[in-house]
């Protein structure tokens, strides 16, 4: 009920800056959340929430909250979601005060670990129970990180799908075709997190610049609506002379873009140009019309631009957009549940309502934790499976199979979404490869030494291309 | 000759020429006055086929040089290169008479041309003979035999020849200036003089000079210069390749693989294209940085592979410690020291010219090699320090030829 009053007191708020609240979970998430306060920014409150209070410790984040005083007794949660729930659960009224008065709540995490995995959802129900609207950036792990961790981050984003407003989702396999195959694994991992906070930063500016023509959350939410599917996010900054260009070209070299390919098949794109005062119409209108080229005609342009005084002779483009997963059932199948989204206010009654189920699932838990969590057997999961009677998951024999499964249907009570959901995988295809052109070479040419005396070595003319010689085709 | 001390190496290059000013000290040091350049037109893989354009560019260079350095220009040190030079190791000898058993000056004269006594094709010219190793009475590694004891007098040459007409043209190109032309080197030899260290000329080194127009190396083993020669392949080659595979212009081909170009592999994010501006500054054609850096490799790797079973052909390679040391214009190009060390397999260094002072710009430009080499070579020459590597009968071999 306090939740309440804290929410009705939103609204009046609203010609100041919107309140935003940006939360890291997990180790991954906090990596992330340091790198945003290091790329600056200033409208935002950084929340570091973890079971670890060594990597918390080290969080630069103004604010921190320990999961799991008791349950974990400050380490970490060894990879195992069900732990990172439990602590979540534990420390429900300490998340719930350090998020509150948020407007807005984007939450990053790492799924796949057991923090990550495990106290993401339960955060992001926290804050939609408080009333915000929540944006989770989520990263999926490196596919060498072994299957298990891959299934528990699926379950996991399938959760957050459900329950945040929308889910930014960066797959890490991706994130590695931004550096060049022989960076260190490093600059790999420091790609990634630097993507997301180039992500929260930019979507932050997109909704508390004023704008002339104003993005407002139903846009937003509108251009990530297929859930489950496969977010586009690109953004470029240039200050060059031609910068307009260059910014789109740079926000199309975004990994999770893939060069502006997928923006074809794109339903509806939303695109800010930011600019200083320097900014001129004609720059807008070559940048739109590059980027008409990259989506089809039909496809729902939603366009806004802001004038920033601190932008100086920088240009910026942000571009975000959705698709739905390769199996369109999926997809079909979750846009229902975005409507709500749409018109938040609906849903925050409804979610009100909802806190009385979740403490019930603490008390649930606990009693199914002390057998479940050493090793998954199949007696166990029986177990389990009262308290979620809803559910009823098919029941698993094989070993991996249960324990990724288990923690999905204590984690969620009050959603009634099947877990065969996690079925619908994002995209894992490769992206569409560019064709390889055959060039049509005239007869042999030796272009400029055309005149000279050739240079014959064992038998080769080396006046002659190599790649010509070697039949090596390029493009 | 009140510009005695005063040295001027001129390259005559397929991309550029150069024309540097130097001074010799007294204490022995080597001071750079000035460098003057200009573009090269009428040259081919080193090799002058335009003798009206290649002199007026010769000029320029000279006059430009004139005015950077502030001096009068009347003789200079020519290098040359092409694929037509070529080389040999040769043993001479020479019997000393029963009465004396000494060595003298004449008998190490004497061996020298012993060693010369060999047949090069007709129309070739020697250009450098240059000493190795001495052996007296069967006894190895001497360095200077005179003043040893001994009967028989034997000496390793490393023999370095080109065809005459072509060294000729370089030398008429340079005389009808008119300027005096006080030696004629091979490019990869004076580079070497500047690049490389004593000790790593004693450790064993490989001097890869890759110009515009050609591939000069130059191999050391024990202080000695045991292999050398040039292919006719250089970064025009590249460029060449470039424009073709592209179907853009040389010019643009030249700028795209010096501002943009690697020849390393799988380094750059896939997809990932360079726009190229046309004349205006819009965007004009978009190329993928693989595919550019594809067809710069494949030339490279093709030369590198070209000159190690080139260099292969003699055993001295395996003695090489010290490394690869490339120089050159086309040293330039990205990554050419991981490529070569690959393929050499053993470590590969780009270098400039070392150990010289004032203008040091100039200096630490590895396109520079070669003119600052004709210098030091100049200098040793000049000095008549019996220095190995460079000794040579002066003027000899070309007195015929002028």
């Amino acid at each position: 009920m306090i939740q309440l009053s804290k929410n009705y007191s939103l609204p009046e708020r609203q010609e100041e800056p919107i309140p935003i609240k940006v939360v890291g979970v997990g180790s991954a998430g906090s990596n992330a959340l340091d790198r945003v306060l290091l790329d600056g920014m200033d409208k935002a409150d950084l929340i570091a929430i973890n079971t670890d209070v060594q990597s918390l410790a080290s969080s630069v984040a103004t604010r921190k909250v320990q999961l799991g005083r008791s349950s974990t007794h400050g380490l970490g949660t060894g990879g195992d979601p069900e732990l990172g729930y439990q602590a979540a659960i534990e420390s429900a009224d300490e998340i719930r005060q350090a998020i509150a008065g948020a407007r807005m709540i984007f939450i990053c995490a790492g799924l796949g670990g057991g923090t990550g995995s495990g106290a993401a959802p339960i955060v992001a129900q926290l804050a939609r129970e408080a009333g915000s609207l929540v944006i989770a950036f989520a990263t999926l792990p490196f596919s060498f990180e072994g299957k298990r961790r891959a299934a528990q981050a699926q379950d996991a984003l399938s959760r957050l799908n459900e329950i945040a407003n929308a889910v930014i989702c960066f797959e890490n396999d991706r994130m590695g075709d931004m550096v060049a195959p022989k960076a260190g694994i490093h600059q790999a991992f420091g790609i990634a997190d630097m993507t997301i906070s180039q992500s929260v930063r930019s979507i932050v500016n997109l909704i508390q610049r004023p704008g002339l023509i104003r993005i407002g959350f139903d846009d937003l939410f509108a251009a990530l609506r297929s859930q489950n599917g496969r977010c586009l996010f690109g953004f470029g900054e240039s200050d060059t002379d031609n910068r307009a260009h260059d910014a789109l070209t740079q926000a199309l070299k975004n990994p999770l873009m893939d060069k502006g390919r997928m923006l074809s098949e794109a339903a509806h794109v939303l695109v800010q140009v930011a600019g200083g005062p320097g900014m001129t119409l004609s720059e807008v209108e070559i940048l739109m019309r590059e980027l008409g080229r990259h989506v089809r005609d039909h496809t729902q342009i939603v366009f806004g631009t802001a004038v920033d005084g601190k932008m100086g002779n920088r240009l910026s483009v942000t571009i975000i957009s959705s698709l739905a997963s390769e199996d369109s059932i999926a997809a079909q199948d979750t846009s229902p549940p975005s409507e709500p989204f749409l018109a938040p206010p609906p849903a925050i009654l409804e979610q009100v309502e909802e806190p009385p189920p979740a403490p019930p699932a603490i008390d649930i838990v606990p009693e199914t934790e002390s057998e479940a969590s050493p090793e998954p057997a199949p007696d166990d999961l029986i177990a389990v499976e009262p308290p979620v009677a809803a559910e009823a998951p098919p029941p698993p024999v094989p070993a991996p199979a249960p324990s990724i499964k288990k923690p999905a249907p204590r984690l969620i009570p009050p959603k009634k979404k099947p877990v065969v959901e996690k079925e619908a995988k994002p995209p894992k295809e490769k992206p569409v490869q560019a064709k390889q052109e055959v060039l049509q070479f005239e007869p042999v040419t030796r272009g400029r030494f055309e005149k000279s005396e050739p240079t014959i070595v064992e038998g080769q003319d080396l006046d002659i291309p190599t790649f010509l010689r070697k039949n090596i085709r390029v493009k | 000759m009140s510009n005695n001390d005063l040295i001027v190496g001129l390259e005559i290059g397929t991309s550029k020429i150069c024309v540097v000013v130097g001074e010799t000290r007294p204490d022995g040091t080597l001071k750079i006055l000035g460098v003057g350049q200009a573009p090269s037109r009428g040259v081919r893989k080193g090799e002058i086929v335009d003798f009206e354009t290649a002199m007026k560019c010769v000029h320029e260079a000279v006059v430009d040089a004139e005015q950077k350095s502030d001096v009068m220009i009347r003789s200079v040190y020519v290098a040359v290169a092409g694929g037509h030079i070529q080389s040999f190791n040769n043993r001479g000898c020479v019997i000393l008479p029963e009465e004396r058993d000494e060595i003298d000056d004449q008998d190490v004269e004497d061996v020298k041309i012993s060693a010369r006594e060999v047949s090069i094709p007709a129309q070739n010219a020697f250009l450098h003979s240059i000493i190795q190793h001495y052996h007296v009475d069967g006894q190895d590694g001497v360095l200077n035999p005179i003043g040893m004891l001994g009967g028989k007098l034997e000496a390793d040459f490393h023999i370095i020849h080109g065809v005459r007409t072509r060294i000729q043209n370089t030398i008429r190109c340079v005389k009808e200036l008119p300027l005096e032309v006080e030696d004629v080197v091979f490019s990869a030899l004076a580079s070497a003089q500047v690049v490389l260290t004593q000790h790593q000329k004693n450790l064993g080194a490989l001097v890869v000079d890759i110009g515009g127009g050609t591939t000069d190396y130059i191999l050391y083993v024990d202080g000695a210069v045991k292999q050398s020669g040039a292919l006719a392949i250089g970064g025009d080659h590249i460029t060449n390749d470039i424009s073709m595979g592209l179907r853009i212009p040389m010019a643009r081909a030249e700028k795209l693989k010096t501002e943009e170009g690697s020849c390393v592999l799988g380094n750059c994010l896939p997809g990932e294209t360079i726009l190229l501006k046309d004349d205006s500054g819009f965007a004009g054609k978009e190329i993928e940085r693989e595919t550019l850096n594809t067809i710069i490799h494949l030339r490279l790797r093709e030369t590198f592979e070209l000159l190690k079973r080139t260099v292969e052909e003699e055993p001295f390679i395996n003695y090489v410690g010290a490394g690869i040391f490339i120089t050159g214009g086309c040293s330039l190009v990205n990554g050419i020291d991981h490529l070569a060390g690959e393929i050499f397999e053993m470590p590969a260094h780009v270098t400039h010219a070392q150990t010289l002072s004032g203008l040091t710009s100039a200096v630490e430009n590895p396109q520079f090699s070669t003119a600052i080499g004709l210098l030091k070579y100049a200098q040793a020459v000049q000095v008549d320090r019996p220095r190995r590597g460079i000794t040579r009968i002066f003027g000899r071999f070309f007195s015929g030829m002028r």
